[in-house]
């Protein structure tokens, strides 16, 4: 079962988006992130020049997520924190040159106990839109607050 | 040569992969390349950095774990459509590594609604120690 019953933090923040920022993506940085990852299907690599029509990789928001500055929703729990888990719906996909435009909220905060203790769950959730405010993507990140084990 | 996957050929069970790859420091530079211009030494890039933040050696970067766990889902076959994956990272991922990803097809939406499937999918390290694990949900076509 999990509560949120008893966590201090600023509850104001639940579900106000704060944009995070526009993005443009190059052909040179699909390429770059598709051939990073090692991957070998044309349909995001082009021709053997890198030439013709291409997509981006379906997780591709996901490099404009990592290091987003977050409004601080001064969380009074846990000495030790990490970040526990990702997941990333793919809605529509990624051509080269879309302006991705990507806002966050904070969703949800919420309370689990295991064999470590309590720990404290803080979920936000990272939308992207192209150009035409089509949502390509949705980027959902978990964040755990815990005590250190003594 | 990859064979192009229907949604009738699959079944609950069927394996996916395995893949065998390792993480260079190149590889490594150049994903995050994509977004820096130029590169800040970070845990992700650095020995030095990682070690200063408790890290015996500088990590794989969280999205490029995800990037190579949805691989074992798209390399499966041209036909897949990846629509979501949710990864839970367990370890922190070194770089030049041996790695092993794999996956299992779970459930298989069989109401006629849908081409969706769900499978499960793992990094591990050659000792066998998952350090990702996640759940995929694909679509592959109907067969013409």
């Amino acid at each position: 079962m999990t509560t949120d019953e008893g966590i201090v933090y600023d509850r104001s923040l639940l579900g106000v988006e704060t944009q995070i920022g526009t993005f443009e993506l190059t052909r040179e940085m699909i390429l770059g992130f598709a051939k990073s990852t090692g991957e070998t299907n044309p349909r995001y690599l082009g021709d053997d020049n890198g030439a013709g029509d291409i997509v981006a990789p379906p997780t591709i928001c996901n490099v404009f997520v990592s290091g987003v500055s977050r409004p601080d929703i001064n969380l009074e729990f846990g000495e030790i924190g990490f970040f526990a888990g990702q997941s990333i719906e793919c809605k529509a996909e990624i051509r080269p040159g879309d302006v991705l435009s990507a806002s966050t909220k904070l969703d949800n905060v919420y309370v689990k106990t295991g064999r470590s203790g309590k720990m404290v769950f803080a979920v936000w959730e990272t939308q992207f839109r192209n150009q035409d405010d089509v949502t390509v993507a949705l980027v959902t990140e978990s964040f755990v607050r815990r005590n250190k084990n003594r | 040569m990859k064979k192009n996957l229907y949604f009738e050929d699959v079944e609950i069970g069927d394996d996916i992969g395995p893949i065998k790859r390792s993480v260079t420091d190149e590889d490594v530079i150049e994903f995050v390349s994509v977004r820096e211009k130029e590169i800040t030494p970070s845990r992700f890039t650095s020995n030095e950095v990682a070690n200063r933040e408790g890290m015996p050696e500088a990590i794989v970067p969280g999205p490029m774990n995800i990037a190579l766990m949805s691989q074992i889902l798209t390399d499966w076959s041209d036909t897949v459509c990846l629509l979501k994956i949710d990864v839970v990272f367990r370890q922190t991922v070194p770089h030049n590594i041996d790695l092993t990803f794999s996956g299992i097809v779970t459930d298989k939406d069989e109401t006629g609604d849908s081409t969706k499937l769900e499978c499960d999918v793992v990094m591990e390290n050659s000792d066998g120690v998952k350090l990702v694990i996640g759940t995929g949900v694909i679509a592959l076509p109907n067969k013409p």
